[in-house]
């Protein structure tokens, strides 16, 4: 009994933190907090001061979540309170849970502006300078989203030049995140310069001072961007993706249909089998089973390698698929669905299906027995070609 | 399937990931997903009519949920389902007591102090014929936190201090069942007893007289302190079953206590076993029929398939009685998934899965049923081919399942994912590709190709730096996003859920979320519901459940190539305890009743967009099912200024602010909750558990000795005695008045209304007594009551056992038992009933006789295993019992002697 109920009492990172008693399993519950409260245990009991702003937190955030502004607004007059808490852990952690949650009601209440937005960010940035730079980001953001490209800039230059004593070092990764914005505003003028820039004749007694202005800038952003990619990081992970990597991780990517056409471009033998198996991979994934650009290669492309003698290539394909490619493309079901919706996909598929399963597959025969004038002489070429090149043995046919 | 060219301003650091310090962008509030950049927005306000589409929101059309009630346009519209019979039982579930077996001396049933009725294997109740069936059961809302820990202790401690409550426990235990806990100890130590009164004298000192004995803790039985003084004789009782009672009942039974109590502290601290949801919507023929399917029952082990009919403008109702499945273990999850044109249903149990396939009439009909021995923890159908199942066992195994092909392993590894974690939970999905499946438990979210070698595999999610996590944090859920084949999301998102957060991820570029958003649910998020969109290219609605039934709605965006986003700002909607305000003015206890089962925890989820064409808007109506086993469901209309909200430019328009709530009870919502109510209050309350019987053993005993007068004087004897002793003559005393006349039960007259409506009123059937009061004609209502009486007396009188012996052989009812086969323990063996007159007239003395009666009779009916009750006593009782009759009553024949089983014990 001992030992379990040490176990229980589990290692607490702060003794304050009411919502983290731990169990010795490791998992963090959120809600034991209230199985604890609803059993008067020993243990030091919560202030009155803390008991009240808790509950007062609790339905800040409850009307945040009912899209009660107006009510959540007067909450929140009565949380600023809570900066006076002499608890000093929750006097620090304050600040940010305010901001959180009063950026939100300015945000969507109906009668907040940016004015009373700015305000509050700016009052805020100064409580607990810990937040100086979060606030400040998400401050710009908030500006840009409204147009206000000046003030955003100046808001992101004033937090990246912002020193605090020994906080300044803990400015971490963020800074980076700064800059970076800070950057693309600069971009962002230094091109609608450029487009002024462009517009301007040359003669012109502005242009001069323009295009210093376009140098300035240029220059601005590029002292940017260029301290911020010394820095090793994913900026955007798909400026550098290759092709073929992408295919290693993303089979199902719709690039890779034009990898295809250029495998089989190729001169390569080993390309033109790589080619199959791009086919193979799209259209296993269930995004892409209706892509009739992927069947009508697959189609075109099964017949070409079946009349280049290239059976293996196709078995080798077809080995791990044909226990589930059946039911998943070329059911009875997907026959009816497809030739009511798309009567050139169900051709396609219809095509494969022969090439793979035999003229006995349902699907073949399915799309076979419908009359229709235009496809008439498609299908009777498609219905030639299953006969000579289909892979499977007509008298084992599915 | 186009990849999102850009993504949300966020920064990945290379190198291996988890190991860089990456920014917590977690501190982003909500509507930073609400930004844009300034050049589009006028394109935006082009096409406004574009953007209010695309942004619909849903919003609550009543305050609260509704509960479902019976279709009123009668059951000749529709048969109902006519399936009650057809699909076979599964097999019984290997019961977890096993481990208890060899100890007799406690089964777990006999802890029923811990037992909450869900996970008993109780027998339901038979529900009343036309009632509504979802409250056929009465509810229990089981342990709490109240009950298992350690109140009081250390007062001047820092922070609370979670312990568990042992002495507390085995204590109650042992008032409560002291039958279960020293009655083995009664037999062991038989042979060191003497049943015979004073007079003789022993001629060994180990062996003592059960008089003197008995009659020293009968003054102060049962509920005075029985420790208040300790006479010589009990001192030597207790130094001699000191060593049997110190060493093996209190070790034996505090360790399986413990044990059980561990298991429900973490049972109440995180109840996984609905992870999931076990409430499905299966469409019917047209867009206004479906059914829903679900667990009923106390027991939640009869899935009910109920019809439900979606009128457009009106409430959805249930449609005729549903069809049953009688199931040998508590249904869990319930999965429901329609492929090329075909509907399935996979169920899971705690040791049994089961998959159904509904035919042409809308029937199911069990395909395969499965064994999983180790018990079954998650069960997902494949939305890519028919009749694929994915199922995972808390062994750690993960296997693909099709009836046809049956059980592929595809994973298999009994050590957590990440890191080590105590936790067997394990969950399995599928995933854009049919052949890939995902692995989860707590840890970690893993893909793994069912075609690969075994063990490969890459992780989706991680508990770990790259999602931000915070210390402590376990999945809770995983769910594939891609079931619903629309536009909006791409087909590879999957959706991870722990205590604080829940997170998209994007198969194609595993462990970086897409999109991160904590919750803030107050209990554990085990259900989530993606929803199809309103209309075609609007946001789609995320639905999050949590286990206390707090729901939130989250609005999702991510069309074409774009990152996943939240569109608009999260939402909660009202929970079942909203809808308090909806029910009518009770009595409190009543209300308490009615509170206690809206808490219940919610355990399923479903939702529905009605198709309907005349319907001028969308609507959505959610459906949930608490564990008390009622369904009730919530409409959800477009919100009607969703395309201000989301303007969120410098604005002037004010007249839309501070816009109240508009949704208000309609009175066809509240005649519809009083109807509802009226059903549940028609069950009856659960049976009380066993309590201890108050018998003293005083004037048991003292009247041994008046038994050798003669009958006459017998009754003057006890009315002499008993007014000497100035105390109370009791029925008992006299014993032998006949039991073919009872005393007629006091009628009552007009001057007695009062008492018996405050009578029934406590009892919670204030309202129905009312109801009858006024629609009484000559009180056919008061009828029933009085058979209730005599039996009450009857069985009195058969507890003395004195007169009539086929009176004897029927089990004593206590006055609030409902028959013994309504309760959830085996049939009890009475007493009596194995020491009858009869059997004992034959050889034992008479004084011997009559002794050994009353003293049986007073005992607590025994409630061990029903194998000791009917087969002959084990070898070491039956030794017992062996030396004792040498000892002292040679005269009793064989035969008899497997029927009387030695009882001791007090």
């Amino acid at each position: 009994m001992s030992d379990f109920s040490e176990e229980l009492k589990g290692p607490v990172t702060d003794d304050e933190v009411e919502t983290s008693v731990l169990t010795g399993a490791g998992m963090h519950f959120p809600w034991l907090q209230t199985y604890v409260e609803t059993v008067a245990i020993g243990g030091k009991r919560k202030k009155d001061f803390a008991q009240t702003t808790s509950a007062c937190l609790s339905f800040v955030q409850e009307a945040l979540l009912k899209h009660q502004w107006q009510q959540a607004a007067e909450y929140m007059y009565s949380y600023f309170q809570t900066l006076e808490d002499s608890d000093s852990y929750k006097r620090q952690a304050a600040p940010e849970i305010i901001w959180k949650l009063g950026s939100e009601i300015l945000f969507y209440h109906p009668k907040s502006n940016v004015e009373t937005f700015n305000t509050f960010a700016d009052r805020m940035k100064n409580i607990g300078v810990m937040n100086y730079l979060k606030i400040s980001l998400q401050h710009a953001l908030y500006l840009l989203h409204h147009g206000m490209l000046e003030d955003a800039k100046r808001n992101l230059s004033e937090a990246e030049t912002w020193r605090h004593g020994e906080n300044t070092s803990s400015r971490g990764i963020l800074i980076n995140l700064i800059q970076a914005y800070k950057g693309l505003l600069q971009y962002y003028t230094w091109s609608k310069k450029k487009m002024e820039l462009s517009k301007l004749d040359k003669d012109d007694y502005a242009y001069n001072a323009v295009a210093q202005d376009v140098f300035n800038h240029s220059w601005k952003t590029s002292a940017n961007i260029s301290a911020l990619i010394k820095i090793p990081g994913v900026w955007d992970p798909f400026v550098k993706s290759y092709v073929e990597i992408l295919y290693q991780i993303v089979p199902s990517h719709k690039l890779m249909l034009e990898f295809h056409t250029l495998l089989r471009k190729s001169e390569k033998e080993e390309h033109h089998k790589l080619g199959l198996e791009v086919l193979f991979g799209v259209l296993d994934f269930a995004g892409c089973t209706k892509n009739i650009t992927a069947w009508k290669y697959l189609a075109k492309y099964l017949k070409k390698t079946l009349m280049g003698n290239h059976l293996a290539w196709v078995q080798d394909e077809w080995n791990s698929r044909k226990n589930w490619w059946p039911s998943f493309h070329f059911s009875y079901f997907w026959a009816k669905s497809d030739w009511k919706e798309d009567t050139a996909l169900a051709c396609e598929k219809a095509f494969v299906a022969g090439l793979l399963l035999g003229k006995g597959c349902r699907y073949f025969r399915y799309i076979l027995k419908q009359d229709h004038q235009i496809l008439g002489k498609k299908i009777k070429r498609m219905k030639r070609s299953v006969k000579k090149y289909s892979i499977v043995n007509p008298r084992l046919s599915y | 399937m186009d990849f999102p060219h850009s993504l949300r301003p966020a920064l990945f650091m290379t190198g291996p990931l988890g190991l860089s310090d990456i920014p917590d962008l977690s501190f982003m509030c909500s509507w930073q997903h609400a930004l844009t950049l300034p050049e589009t927005q006028p394109q935006n306000s082009e096409n406004g009519a574009l953007h209010v589409t695309k942004d619909l929101l849903w919003e609550p059309a009543t305050p609260g949920p509704l509960p479902m009630l019976p279709s009123l346009i009668g059951e000749s519209l529709i048969p109902p389902g006519s399936f009650h019979t057809a699909p076979p039982i599964l097999p019984a579930a290997p019961t977890p007591e096993t481990f208890l077996s060899l100890l007799s001396l406690c089964s777990l049933r006999a802890l029923g102090c811990l037992q909450s009725p869900r996970a008993s294997g109780c027998t339901p109740v038979p529900s009343p014929a036309l009632s509504v069936t979802s409250s056929s059961d009465p509810w229990d809302p089981g342990l709490t936190a109240r009950d298992l820990l350690f109140r009081g202790g250390y007062r001047y401690r820092r922070r609370p201090r979670v312990v568990l409550d042992v002495t507390e426990q085995i204590s109650r235990f042992l008032w409560d069942h002291g039958d279960v806990a020293f009655a083995p100890l009664g037999k062991l130590m038989l042979e060191n007893f003497k049943l015979e009164g004073a007079g003789s004298r022993t001629k060994k000192t180990t062996v003592v007289s059960v008089k003197k004995l008995l009659q020293d803790l009968g003054g102060h039985q049962p509920w005075g302190c029985p420790w208040a003084y300790l006479s010589n004789r009990q001192r030597r009782f207790s130094i001699l079953g000191g060593p049997i009672l110190g060493t093996s009942v209190a070790s034996h039974l505090a360790e399986l206590l413990h044990e059980e109590l561990v298991l429900r502290w973490e049972q109440l601290l995180l109840d996984e076993a609905c992870t999931g949801g076990a409430l499905a919507w299966v469409p019917g023929r047209t867009p206004q029929f479906g059914q829903l399917v679900y667990p009923a029952g106390g027991a939640l082990d009869r899935l009910h398939f109920q019809e439900v009919v979606l009128s457009p403008g009106d409430s959805p109702q249930f449609l005729g009685n549903p069809g049953r499945i009688q199931l040998q273990g508590p249904v869990r999850q319930v999965v429901t998934c329609t492929v090329q044109g075909e509907t399935l249903l996979a169920v899971r149990s705690d040791y049994h899965c089961a998959v159904w396939k509904f035919g042409k009439q809308w029937q199911p009909s069990l395909l395969q049923a499965m064994q999983v021995e180790k018990g079954a923890t998650g069960i997902s159908l494949s939305p890519h081919l028919p009749g694929e199942l994915a199922i995972c066992s808390r062994s750690g195994a993960v296997c693909l399942w099709s009836p046809e092909d049956g059980l592929q392993q595809v994973y298999k590894d009994p050590e957590t994912l990440v890191f080590r974690d105590s936790s067997s939970w394990r969950w399995a999905d599928f995933t854009a590709h049919p052949r890939v499946l995902t692995v989860g438990d707590r840890t970690g979210v893993k893909m793994v190709d069912t075609q690969g070698p075994p063990g490969c595999g890459l992780l989706l999610f991680r508990v770990g730096a790259e999602a931000s996590c915070q210390k402590g944090e376990r999945v809770l859920l995983t769910q594939y996003l891609g079931h619903s084949s629309s536009e909006c999301l791409p087909p590879t998102l999957h959706l991870v859920c722990t205590q604080f957060s829940l997170y998209l991820v994007d198969e194609r570029l595993p462990l970086v979320p897409m999109l991160k958003w904590n919750h803030g649910l107050p209990s554990p998020l085990l259900l989530a519901r993606l929803l199809p969109p309103p209309r075609p290219g609007c946001v789609q609605p995320l639905l999050l459940g949590g286990q206390g039934g707090q729901l939130q709605l989250l609005h999702l965006a991510g069309e074409g190539a774009s990152v996943p986003r939240l569109a608009g700002p999260p939402q909660s909607l009202p929970s079942r305890t909203d809808s308090l305000p909806a029910f009518p003015l009770l009595e409190p206890k009543i209300q308490w009743r009615l509170q206690e089962r809206l808490k219940a925890p919610t355990i399923g989820l479903a939702a529905v967009v009605p198709p309907l064409p005349s319907a001028p808007t969308p609507g959505l109506v959610l459906f949930q099912l608490s564990a008390a086993g009622d369904v009730f469901y919530q409409q959800l209309r477009p919100q009607a200024d969703s395309d201000h909200r989301r303007d969120s430019g410098p604005r002037s328009d004010t007249e839309s602010d501070c816009r109240a709530p508009t949704a208000s009870w309609t009175s066809q919502d509240t005649a519809g909750c009083s109807q509802w109510l009226k059903a549940l209050l028609k069950v009856p309350l659960a049976p009380p558990v066993w309590t201890a019987p108050t018998f003293t053993h005083r004037q048991l005993l003292g009247s041994i000795e008046l038994r050798r007068e003669e009958e006459e004087g017998q009754r003057l004897d006890v009315l002499r005695k008993a007014m000497a002793q100035g105390r109370l003559l009791l029925q008992r005393d006299l014993g032998s008045l006949p039991a073919a006349e009872p005393p007629p039960a006091p009628e009552s007259g007009p001057e007695d209304k009062l008492s018996e409506r405050l009578g029934e009123a406590w009892a919670g059937r204030g309202a129905a007594w009312w109801e009858r009061q006024q629609g009484r004609t000559s009180g056919p209502g008061r009828q029933p009551r009085r058979p209730k009486r005599r039996t009450q007396l009857s069985s009195t009188f058969s507890l003395s056992g004195h007169m009539d012996p086929s009176e004897d052989t029927s089990p004593p009812h206590s006055p609030e038992w409902p028959p013994a086969d309504a309760l959830p323990q085996p049939p009890m063996t009475p007493p009596s009933q194995e020491l009858t007159p009869d059997a004992c007239a034959q050889g034992v003395p008479a004084e011997r006789r009559q002794m050994l009666h009353d003293y049986m009779a007073k005992l607590p009916p025994q409630r061990g295993t029903p194998g000791c009750a009917t087969t002959p006593p084990s070898s070491q009782a039956s030794s017992v019992w062996t030396t004792r009759s040498q000892q002292h009553t040679p005269i009793l024949s064989g035969s008899q002697r497997p029927r009387k089983k030695p009882r001791m014990g007090f």
